[in-house]
């Protein structure tokens, strides 16, 4: 059974941000919801400051606590490493979201389709029809709706629903195909590296023999699959710049 | 068996199922007030929990929990009180204490709906909550605690044990031709008055009396388990959050309690039976839990003051001198005010009502502000990751519900007062000879 694992190389980051809008146009999260966000970092006072830059993807711990505290099982842990949620079981009370250390679950406020950009956007529009053909609506993706792994649980956040919670998959609609999740495919610096740290011949398992690993809050005993290369861990002297200001 | 406080031209005693004006007003208001929560709550069921202030932690700078969690945290801490103080009386023999038995069983059952309902307010999804918490339950899960103990193990043996306790004396009003007749008939449910049968009631009120305290406090102990077993949360994490509930339990349940007498008190005409003894010992047992509870609450000033992490360092600047600085001393405040009243009274050894439902309405007070400050702050500044620092204040929709629980507490407490005796019929004093 493959393990995944991602590698975030902090020495290639650029802070481009492009990871998090194909994790959106990926996964077609809601306004204000960032299954995938990049800190800008500022440290030190102008004009000796220093810009750093960190992804933030959910950290699929080995030892989660968004796991432990779920009262219902929803939030749960597969073989292959990833930490996924049913959507048909979550009854939304949002322990999962305070139990991870890491910021990374996002409750749905509202129905997906007041969620959507409604005020940007006229889904109903002719020229968007070319390109989404009007067979459903345009932040809808059927891959999302389907039952995934052994398991065969709802867990790719499918067209969202109110009152739930989600997170970051690892785009396990992708993975299950053999391909990388949305944020590593489009990183154009290669800053993102995914695969199963279990095959020696994967490029993951070769990145790791010559960078060597630290993760995020090591301290919290969360065993992240997430691992981090190059750059530092983050500390309370710096001041996170320009958090994305979008409203739910 | 000696039957106390017949009230004249009714045959029935207390005033049961006599609804004067000042009820029927009573009864309007609450109803209007619990209709307009169900009102604000409805509009969340349509348009979801995005018409509340709540938001995400992370990216939003939000609190994912807010009002609803600290009304639920305040609601199972006043049923604490309430249920030990009529145990205990019943195995310690606090004679003193037996009058307001039922009146302590009855804000139990009270504030245990009220606060499991808060619970179900709070979720995404209700139903499936209820469904899914039964078909999938994870007792691993401090939540199990919050809501299936409290459901399905502490809402039920209070209810038995109020249902029981009370059965002599349904027994006794189902003799009375009235509207309510059959309601007793059914309460007493074929209990007859003979010796067997007394002897058999009260021992099982006596081990009821001894399995439900320990029930209580393990149930009650996963409330502050919710928040202490949390690494990823600086301000949560922490053994002394389970103690440290129940200590704020007793404070705002005795509080509570002492509240509800006075008022029961008043309704009867100021009878005799609850009488000067009673107070004294609930000022006392206040006295005891306010000073524990205040006490609970420097030890976290001064641990927060001196604290190392730099996460903690931070939230405790933002308790102290932040956003939520008026707060936490506005609650540390109330909390001493209280104390000293308190205090006052039991240097003079007179325990005088007026000052102690003061007292009893700042300690309160105090625990609710507490109870706040232990959700919230941990939320929108204590990330662990260097998120911006966020904000939350509960918004009308929040408010009107939480107004609506208030009033639906009050509705339940009011309507069993015109149903049924608030003060037992029945002298204890044998029951608990005889156990
Ligand atoms: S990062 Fe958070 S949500 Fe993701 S697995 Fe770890 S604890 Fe769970
Ligand atoms: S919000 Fe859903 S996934 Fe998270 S702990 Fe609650 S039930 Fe589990």
């Amino acid at each position: 059974m493959a393990k995944y694992s991602m590698v975030v190389d902090l020495d290639l980051c650029q802070g481009c941000r492009a990871c998090t809008e194909a994790c959106k146009i990926e996964n077609n999260t809601g306004s204000g919801i960032f299954w995938m966000h990049v800190f800008r970092f500022e440290e030190g006072e102008y004009p000796e400051t220093k810009m750093s830059f960190l992804p933030r993807p959910c950290q699929h711990c080995d030892n989660a606590p968004c796991v432990k505290v779920c009262p219902v099982g929803a939030r749960f842990k597969r073989e292959d490493g990833l930490v996924l949620t049913d959507f048909d079981r979550c009854i939304g009370c949002r322990y999962c979201e305070l139990a991870c250390p890491y910021g990374v679950n996002y409750f749905t406020w509202q129905s997906p389709e007041k969620s959507h950009y409604q005020d940007v956007v006229d889904w109903e529009d002719d020229d968007l029809a070319l390109v989404t053909g009007g067979l459903v609506p345009p932040y809808k993706n059927p891959d999302l709706d389907l039952k995934y792994g052994e398991e065969q649980r709802y867990t790719a956040g499918g067209n969202h629903a109110k009152g739930v919670i989600e997170k970051c998959t690892f785009c396990v609609q992708r993975v299950e195909k053999g391909m990388n999740p949305a944020c590593v495919e489009t990183c154009p610096v290669n800053a993102l590296i995914f695969g199963d740290t279990d095959s020696p011949d994967s490029p993951i398992s070769h990145y790791l023999r010559v960078r060597q690993p630290w993760r995020l809050l090591e301290e919290a005993g969360t065993h992240p699959r997430v691992m981090y290369v190059g750059g530092k861990p983050p500390n309370p002297s710096l001041k996170e710049i320009e958090r994305p200001k979008a409203e739910v | 068996m000696a039957v106390a406080t017949q009230t004249s031209g009714s045959l029935l005693p207390q005033g049961v199922g006599r609804i004067t004006r000042t009820w029927r007003l009573f009864f309007l208001g609450m109803i209007l007030i619990a209709g307009f929560g169900l009102y604000a709550y409805l509009r969340e069921v349509s348009s979801g929990m995005i018409v509340t202030n709540m938001r995400d932690t992370g990216t939003m700078g939000g609190a994912p929990w807010g009002l609803y969690v600290v009304m639920v945290e305040y609601f199972i801490g006043v049923s604490f009180a309430g249920i030990v103080i009529a145990a205990v009386s019943r195995v310690f023999r606090i004679r003193e204490l037996q009058p307001i038995s039922r009146i302590a069983e009855l804000l139990t059952v009270g504030s245990l709906m009220v606060g499991l309902l808060a619970v179900l307010i709070d979720l995404g999804h209700p139903i499936r909550g209820v469904v899914n918490m039964l078909l999938y339950a994870r007792p691993q899960s401090p939540f199990f605690g919050t809501f299936m103990l409290v459901a399905m193990g502490v809402l039920p043996a209070s209810l038995v044990y109020l249902y029981l306790g009370a059965r002599q004396d349904a027994a006794v009003v189902a003799e009375q031709p009235s509207r309510l007749q059959r309601l007793h008939r059914l309460w007493a449910a074929g209990y007859s008055d003979t010796e067997a049968e007394r002897l058999r009631h009260r021992k099982v009120m006596f081990w009821l009396s001894v399995g439900i305290v320990p029930l209580i406090v393990v149930a009650l102990s996963t409330e502050g388990l919710v928040f202490g077993i949390q690494v990823g949360r600086p301000g949560w994490f922490g053994s002394l959050q389970g103690p440290d509930f129940l200590v704020l339990a007793a404070a705002s349940g005795l509080a509570n309690l002492l509240v509800l007498t006075a008022i029961v008190r008043r309704l009867l005409g100021n009878t005799d039976r609850i009488g000067p003894s009673v107070f004294k010992w609930l000022g006392r047992f206040l006295l005891v839990a306010a000073a524990a509870a205040l006490y609970f609450m420097i030890v976290e000033l001064i641990t927060l003051m001196y604290a190392t992490p730099e996460h903690e360092r931070l939230l405790a600047d933002e308790l102290i001198r932040g956003s939520y600085a008026w707060i936490f001393w506005v609650s540390i405040a109330l909390m001493a005010a209280g104390l000293v009243l308190l205090l006052v009274q039991a240097g003079t050894r007179r325990w005088q009502i007026g000052p102690l439902v003061l007292a009893s309405v700042l300690i309160s007070t105090a625990a609710l502000a507490e109870r706040y400050l232990t959700v919230i702050p941990s939320q929108t500044h204590a990330t662990l990751l260097p998120y911006e620092p966020g904000s939350y204040f509960p918004n009308w929709i929040e408010f009107a519900v939480v107004a609506g629980l208030f009033a639906l507490g009050a509705l339940l407490i009011g309507l069993f007062i015109k149903a049924f005796p608030i003060l037992p019929l029945t002298d204890d004093e044998e029951v608990i000879a005889d156990a």
